[in-house]
């Protein structure tokens, strides 16, 4: 039935043309940048995108698929800027991922090695002269102890014999069939490919440039044991093991590290350091007790104050209008801007506060009184939004309780405390539990306030006296220091238990899961 | 009984009085200090002792403090996530409130529980995706302002989907089953029905979801490295950081330009603002 009454809608051509045009352009657009990730050989990222394309195709292009139609772009977006951050995060957290480990292995093995070249044992040396052999800037090498003459050409030495080359009155190799010597001058303009000169001897040896007319025989001092896992550096003699923290350490003593070291997977040790490691659990239990009865008291006095005055208003009062435009100010200015002027006012020399005050202290340097700055300043910003909704629940109470209970003889203040109030708290309680939530996590009022200060970092304290759990991940993970981004990963994993659970408490509580229909 | 009025009222209006007080106190002090030509917190005083526009003057004419540029990123990258972020938080919550298909209570009861997450608890995470993301497409990578809108798009969209279902839901059942019954397709009923009749809701979710982003720090602080492409908030903070003292005269003047257009469009929109308040989001 529903089908005939569709075929019988005449098409309408415009929105066609225009769904089509849209439609290739968007195609266009996201294939062209799928095709830049492959040959960037990002296979994930290209990936992603091909799958977005693809089902975009197929939801858009097909005539069903309705609900699919409106969800596809919210369910992209939530999928790869929410989702994945979130899930990349736990992955992280199960890393050793800090300064000095934040390339793989095999990138830290090759600049181990790197660093790993040295002369070989005798210091073998060699007279070079340098030339072109094959088109190539080769060398014609000769052993200064043995004199025996070498062709480096092609990133390899080949021994040559003494009737092969024209030698000078020294004794030194200077031509080769094929080879055309080139003068220093045209020499020094080629020192940038000639530094990276490398001639192959086999064993691991090879020889390399060290001037324009010497070249030095190196050695790579150390050799990986590909059955035991181990490293070897022969010219100290000290053997490396992995120590599956991303690093390898002498195995006489694992406190000495190679550098540098690489991203390990080892998907508890973050975790446990925060709770056994000392230098770590310190701060971070001190951030989390802060971080919870900041939340606590901020949320209480901000709740009190604005319930007082909801109360205070509640009866009709003269100017009433009057007050209540002033008192929502504090709301409507940006509140990032309202932290850095209170952060100007309450500055220790020149502040309005200990002008006001005729006082002169020390707002931030102590960790008591800035903890005080920071439940007041939130108390200016937060009062104004429960002053609102508690004067808004106070109205919607039903007014047959308030009349009930005078009749019985209550005074106002009874009914207030005995039946308003448990009310409010009752309805009150899903925002009193999101603010809660959002105040755990109020970067901007710890960071540009007080700056999780104070902070004596030359006693080595990693976190101020003000810092909460995300001021404290942020500078973990970008600290000026050391950046130690799988330790900042596991605090946030930490923070997703307890935001989530504690939304989870408030949806169970309300019902709101289940009611969804 | 009627002395006991009187005392309660008095108690009133001086609770009343006190918090008016603490309320306008940063405000008037910011007012004084942006007039003040000394222009440092050094000679900041109580009462106001000069008068001059040179602070404001700065703030247009330093080379060093490219303040109408911040205020516009914030405002155009604000303006941006508010009305993207509607649009398709609407057409989810459109599917979620009206059409019936497999999965459609979960789907739901997982958007709920995603949209608690700020997006910037992931903040190690999303620094380490979009610095790979900018190796290959440096305008929506790190440092872009695409990349930090896309970030802010996948979050407030979650949040203003949850918000429109709730008003969706509260529209009768029987005016698109009207519509339906007159031959309109889904999308007909959407744009035709729908937008019209939440207009106002989706004006206000978008204010909201403006002032968010506007408040914005932490994702605007990592991204954003280069002077010219900084948001007002990081902008301000960068150099308010680092010479309080010198700078909070021309501070305190970019606070008031930026604040009151805010304020404004605030005071202008209070009555459907504290609805929405009431209703779930939450802010301080």
């Amino acid at each position: 039935m529903a089908k005939l009454k569709q075929d019988s809608k005449p098409v309408r051509l415009g929105p066609l043309v225009a769904k089509i045009i849209i439609m290739s352009l968007f195609a266009a657009g996201l294939g062209y940048m799928m095709f830049v990730a492959f040959l960037a050989g990002e296979n994930l990222i290209g990936g992603v995108l091909a799958l977005v394309l693809i089902a975009s195709f197929v939801v858009y292009s097909s005539n069903g698929l309705v609900p699919l139609k409106f969800l596809l772009p919210g369910i992209v977006l939530l999928a790869i800027f929410v989702v994945t951050p979130i899930l990349y995060t736990v992955l992280m957290s199960g890393f050793v991922y800090k300064t000095g480990n934040e390339i793989s292995r095999e990138e830290a093995l090759t600049q181990i090695y790197e660093t790993g070249y040295v002369p070989d044992e005798s210091f073998t040396a060699f007279y070079m002269t340098l030339g072109r052999y094959e088109g190539e800037v080769s060398a014609l090498l000769t052993d200064q102890m043995t004199m025996t003459p070498y062709l480096g050409a092609n990133g390899v030495a080949t021994e040559l014999g003494p009737d092969q080359v024209q030698l000078d009155e020294y004794g030194t190799a200077v031509g080769f069939e094929g080879f055309e010597p080139i003068g220093f001058d045209e020499a020094a303009t080629l020192e940038a490919d000639i530094i990276d000169l490398r001639f192959d001897m086999g064993e691991g040896k090879f020889i390399r440039p060290e001037s324009l007319d010497a070249a030095l025989l190196m050695i790579q001092a150390f050799t990986l044991d590909g059955s035991s896992g181990e490293l070897y550096d022969s010219v100290n003699d000290i053997t490396y093991v992995d120590n599956g923290e991303g690093n390898f350490v002498n195995k006489a003593n694992p406190e000495e590290k190679l550098f540098p070291g690489w991203r390990a997977f080892s998907p508890l040790e973050n975790y446990v350091g925060l709770l056994t490691d000392p230098v770590i659990r310190g701060p971070f239990v001190n951030v989390f007790i802060w971080t919870f009865s900041f939340a606590l008291i901020t949320v209480a006095t901000m709740f009190a104050a604005g319930l007082a005055l909801a109360i205070a208003m509640d009866k009709p009062l003269r100017f009433k209008r009057f007050y209540k435009s002033i008192l929502i100010l504090p709301y409507a200015i940006p509140s990032f801007m309202s932290i850095l002027i209170w952060n100007g006012m309450f500055n220790r020399d020149f502040g309005a506060v200990n002008q006001l005050l005729g006082q002169q202290i020390d707002w931030y340097n102590d960790a008591t009184l800035a903890k005080l700055v920071i439940i007041i300043v939130n108390l200016w910003l937060g009062f104004p939004y429960f002053y609102l909704i508690c004067s808004g629940a106070l109205q919607a109470l039903p007014g047959e309780l308030e009349e009930a209970a005078s009749i019985d003889g209550a005074s106002p203040a009874q009914i207030m405390a005995r039946i308003k109030l448990p009310l409010l708290l009752q309805i009150l309680s899903p925002l009193l539990i999101a603010s809660f939530a959002f105040n755990f996590n109020n970067f901007n009022i710890v960071y540009l306030l007080t700056n999780g200060g104070p902070i004596n970092v030359l006693a080595g304290e990693t976190a101020g006296a003000t810092d909460i759990l995300i001021t404290y991940a942020y500078k973990t993970a970008f600290g000026s220091a050391e950046q130690n981004l799988g330790l900042a990963s596991a605090i946030s994993v930490i923070m997703f238990f307890i935001v989530g659970g504690l939304s989870l408490w408030s949806l169970r509580r309300s019902k709101v899961l289940e009611s969804v229909i | 009984m009627k002395r006991t009025n009187i005392r309660s009222a008095a108690w009133r209006h001086i609770y009343a009085w006190a918090l008016i007080l603490f309320s306008i106190f940063p405000i008037y002090v910011v007012i004084i200090s942006s007039f003040d030509p000394a222009g440092g917190l050094a000679s900041s005083t109580l009462l106001p002792q000069r008068f001059s526009w040179v602070n404001y003057e700065t703030l247009f004419t330093s080379p060093t403090i490219p303040f109408m540029t911040w205020i516009w990123n914030s405002s155009y990258l604000a303006a941006l996530n508010a009305i993207l972020s509607i649009v398709v938080g609407a057409f989810s919550a459109f599917a979620f409130s009206r059409l019936r298909f497999k999965g459609r209570k979960t789907g739901l009861q997982t958007l709920l529980l995603i949209q608690v997450f700020p997006a910037f608890l992931a903040l190690a995470a999303i620094y380490v995706m979009m610095e790979r993301i900018y190796t290959i497409f440096p305008a929506i990578g790190l440092g872009s302002h695409g990349g930090l809108l896309l970030i802010y798009l996948g979050g407030s969209m979650g949040v203003n989907a949850w918000l429109l279902k709730g008003f969706i839901d509260s529209i009768p059942m029987e005016l698109d089953e009207a519509a339906k019954i007159d031959g309109a397709t889904p999308f007909q009923i959407f744009w035709q029905i729908f937008v019209p009749l939440s207009a106002p809701v989706l004006a206000v979710t978008a204010l909201l979801s403006f002032i968010g982003t506007f408040n914005e720090f932490v994702l605007a602080s990592l991204f954003l490295q280069d002077v010219n492409l900084r948001t007002v908030a990081v902008g301000l903070q960068s150099f308010v950081g680092a010479q309080f003292g010198a700078n909070w005269g021309p501070f305190a003047a970019g606070s008031i330009l930026a604040s009151v257009p805010l304020v404004a469009l605030f005071l202008f929109a209070q009555r459907y603002i504290i609805g929405g308040l009431v209703s779930g989001s939450v802010k301080g």
